[in-house]
């Protein structure tokens, strides 16, 4: 009964582990978040965006890409920790 | 006081000063020389100011000016945030990139940087077939050279550099009026003049900023 409770739920496990790994590096892509910035200044600038979005848009990017860097600086800590 | 020089871009040897606000509300521009060159610069108390929107537009408006003084001028752009502790280390780092200066100066003479994005529009219609290289063409005749930017955003199909002789600049920007009336599909976001950021390379570090 264990070892088919354990089956059945590994691959489970190994599921939501890769779209948890996939999420986070989504999330954490600081190249990404760059180009997200970019996109956000050109679109103000061809006036698809106003003033006060594309500054609240800015801020939160930002907010985004410092949070991002701080996260990717303590993965390397980490995996320097490991070696 | 503080001796801090924030730096804009190198000229030829002139002196000069431009009525225009600075980075950081600096009021006055004015040049430093060192040998054949002088160096635009102007007062900041800091050698390692904050980026912000409003100091990176002053920072391209000086640019801009000294580009357009007095019939135009050839100018290495230095990129937004290069500030030196004194005169003194601002000289002995140009004593260290003379040769380099002197050859970039040489190979932009006369030119100026002009920059075009074509975006499709927000509605998502696909552009015609071929219209980059249609375009991409048309304009690169007209340059002395390009170079190729990040495609940032999947609505972004062109986004060029053009180094431009500054007498071809009004013929540039007829083609550009004509590409806009030709696709009036699409979004251009034609941009400059701007010093020829893209076909210069000349590094000075960061830590040279404060060593004498």
């Amino acid at each position: 009964m264990f070892l088919v409770d354990d089956l059945l739920v590994k691959p489970f496990l190994s599921l939501l582990d890769i779209l948890h790994t996939m999420a986070v590096d989504e999330m954490y892509d600081t190249d990404a978040i760059q180009d997200d910035i970019k996109e956000n200044r050109l679109l103000y600038e061809i006036g698809e965006r106003s003033e006060e979005e594309y500054q609240q848009r800015k801020q939160e990017l930002e907010t985004q890409l410092e949070m991002a860097q701080q996260i990717q600086e303590q993965m390397r800590g980490r995996i320097e920790i490991k070696q | 006081m503080s001796e801090n020089l924030y730096t804009y871009g190198i000229i030829e040897k002139e002196d000069f000063e431009l009525d225009v606000e600075g980075v950081a509300g600096a009021d006055r521009i004015y040049t430093v020389d060192y040998k054949n060159f002088s160096t635009v610069v102007s007062d900041i108390d800091t050698t390692e100011p904050d980026r912000t929107d409003e100091r990176v537009e002053a920072h391209n408006t000086v640019l801009q000016h000294v580009l357009e003084y007095d019939g135009g001028r050839t100018v290495v752009p230095m990129s937004f945030g290069m500030a030196f502790k004194s005169e003194r280390t601002l000289k002995h780092v140009l004593r260290g990139a003379r040769r380099a200066l002197r050859s970039t100066l040489n190979n932009i003479e006369g030119t100026v940087e002009l920059g075009v994005k074509i975006l499709t529009p927000a509605d998502g219609a696909a552009p015609q077939e071929g219209i980059q290289a249609t375009v991409t063409d048309r304009l690169a005749e007209l340059s002395i050279n390009e170079t190729e930017n990040d495609l940032f955003t999947d609505r972004l199909i062109v986004n060029k550099s053009y180094l431009v002789d500054r007498d071809q600049r009004d013929v540039f920007d007829a083609a550009i009026d004509e590409i806009g009336a030709e696709y009036d599909e699409l979004i251009i976001n034609y941009t400059g003049p701007w010093p020829p950021y893209n076909f210069v390379d000349i590094h000075i570090g960061a830590e040279q900023r404060g060593g004498g």
